[in-house]
């Protein structure tokens, strides 16, 4: 099971969130065309590489926040801090386990990457 | 609807008198499928050795002649989807599409032995799709209602009914899920999926087809489209390159499956695919107990016993969009938990291993097969966990596209356009979990 780093529980059991999937920006209801709502419903870029994507802390502080995962190593970079809005791109950029990074979550000691 | 031709039975044919011959003489067998250099030029490579892409390399030789065709696989053949699956075939789907579909593919299944000359073991043990609560109660009769008006036998019984089918499910009211009804498809059952796999590449082999193996394709090859090198809607297809080096084609099809969305990117067509993980297990063998296959949506878990006395077990996707295929302690402690609750006599069995194969999910549950906005590129991929019941019809029906350049009726309802159209085809109810 993943530990999933939420910036106010610090790392939880992945059975404790819920993902949501890829993080898309949302096209303007009044304006998108048929192809843009479509491709904001549906397409996902689904690489073996690193995404970025919503969660749902769900039995924890209940806050969706969004955070890195590669999607063939499980690992997660970046974790967000308290106050970060959801969709901001503007983490601080220290690797999730890491050496020296004592903030934010530390999700990767118990998932080494394949 | 194109009819079956023998297949070439090749250089030897299966049988007791060849066993016979072979028991006295002491001869080697032959190899079941050859290997070959790879050729510079094809009609046709197919990507992705499974049983989508062998089955449609088959009946493009067998049903419309067209014998220069390559399988690339980046593996061995039947190594992903196609020897992972829990090798349950069945019709009883909720869309009136989706139902004609897998009638087509159930029907190839139970001629399959005798086309392809090999034993595939198939074994048609019935299906049964149990209902704990009322709203799944209703499903069921909608299903059965849906099956029967397309003349497939499938109807809801009652749980002394269940009970005589299947001795060792606990239909007493005290579980937390009690059983209720269920849903019965005598159709249904079980087969060796690693024979269909063989046996579509031996005819395959047999028919012209080069097989490839450990080829990878890194990348397809464009021409004239909108995107960088030639890429995207409005080119076309020229061939891919390979670890082995480049072949050109003028039709190259996408049979993958897990990374489905990552070939056709590399042809420029972006698709609605997310790649779940999917897990089994299968316990020890004991004394056959269980004649049916048996499912339970609510606890999200399916079960049937091999012929040789295993007990194989297959569950949900797990909710994590990943390429990993690691197993997971709470997918085995869940489904301990659930398949106790059917069966309490079953508590002392032992798992002997667990598995996960790559699940391509689409968002209505149902795939993406025919032409795409490039030229000569087409998919058969989005099978998501229902992949393998449907490999020889998809096989058929891939193959008459490519023949014939048009969207044969039966594909029609899965176009990848279908998505900004909205006209979706959702399967959820009766394919995301019952197998």
């Amino acid at each position: 099971m993943l530990l999933v780093p939420c910036p106010h529980c610090g790392p939880r059991n992945q059975s404790d969130l819920r993902l949501l999937g890829e993080a898309v920006p949302r096209p303007n209801p009044n304006t998108a065309t048929r192809k843009e709502w479509g491709d904001y419903l549906y397409l996902r870029e689904n690489p073996a590489d690193w995404v970025t994507e919503t969660w749902y802390c769900r039995v924890g502080c209940r806050q969706y926040f969004t955070v890195e995962r590669h999607q063939a190593t499980n690992e997660f970079r970046n974790p967000p801090l308290p106050g970060d809005k959801v969709g901001n791109s503007t983490y601080t950029t220290i690797t999730v386990g890491s050496s020296g990074s004592q903030r934010g979550a530390n999700a990767n000691s118990e998932e080494q990457p394949s | 609807m194109v009819s079956i031709r023998k297949p070439n039975p090749g250089p030897l044919r299966y049988s007791a008198a060849t066993l016979a011959r072979k028991g006295l003489s002491g001869d080697d067998w032959p190899r079941v499928w050859r290997d070959h250099d790879l050729k510079k030029t094809y009609d046709v490579i197919i990507i992705g050795g499974g049983v989508h892409g062998l089955a449609t390399a088959y009946y493009l030789a067998t049903n419309h002649g067209i014998t220069n065709v390559a399988v690339l696989d980046k593996g061995y053949l039947g190594g992903g989807g196609s020897g992972r699956n829990t090798a349950i075939v069945r019709s009883n789907y909720l869309t009136p599409e989706g139902v004609a579909f897998y009638d087509r593919s159930l029907s190839l299944y139970n001629t399959m032995a005798a086309d392809l000359n090999i034993n595939v073991m198939f074994s048609e043990r019935g299906h049964m799709t149990l209902a704990h609560t009322d709203s799944a109660l209703r499903t069921m009769h909608w299903r059965a209602e849906v099956n029967k008006l397309q003349g497939i036998d499938s109807s809801v019984i009652d749980p002394q009914e269940v009970k005589k089918l299947a001795p060792s499910l606990d239909v007493t009211s005290h579980p937390r899920y009690p059983i209720l009804g269920a849903l019965h498809h005598p159709p249904g059952g079980i087969i060796r999926h690693d024979a269909v796999v063989w046996g579509y590449a031996r005819g395959a082999d047999h028919a012209g087809v080069h097989l490839h193996q450990k080829t990878e394709v890194l990348d397809i090859l464009c021409e004239g489209g909108e995107l960088a090198e030639g890429k995207g809607a409005g080119g076309k297809v020229t061939g891919v390159r390979t670890n082995r080096g480049d072949i050109s084609a003028p039709i190259v099809v996408n049979c993958t499956a897990g990374w489905g969305s990552l070939i056709s990117n590399m042809a420029g067509v972006k698709l609605p695919i997310v790649t779940h993980p999917l897990e089994a297990a299968v316990t020890e063998p004991v004394k056959v107990f269980l004649p049916a296959v048996v499912v339970s949506g609510s606890l999200h878990v399916y079960v049937s016993q091999t012929d040789r006395g295993e007990l194989v077990f297959g569950a949900s996707v797990d909710p994590l969009a990943t390429y990993s295929m690691r197993g997971s302690l709470s997918f085995t402690e869940e489904l301990a938990g659930h398949i106790l609750e059917l069966m309490p006599g079953i508590s002392k069995m032992r798992l002997l291993r667990q598995w996960a194969g790559l699940c391509d999910m689409t968002p209505d549950y149902s795939p993406i097969m025919g032409f795409t906005p490039v030229e000569g590129h087409l998919t058969d991929v989005g099978w998501g966990t229902y992949g393998f019941k449907a490999g020889p019809v998809s096989g058929e029906q891939m193959a008459e596209c490519i023949a014939t350049q048009q969207t044969p009726k039966l594909i029609a309802p899965f176009k990848l356009s279908r998505f900004e159209t909205g006209e979706l085809v959702g399967e959820k109810g009766a394919a995301a979990v019952g197998h």
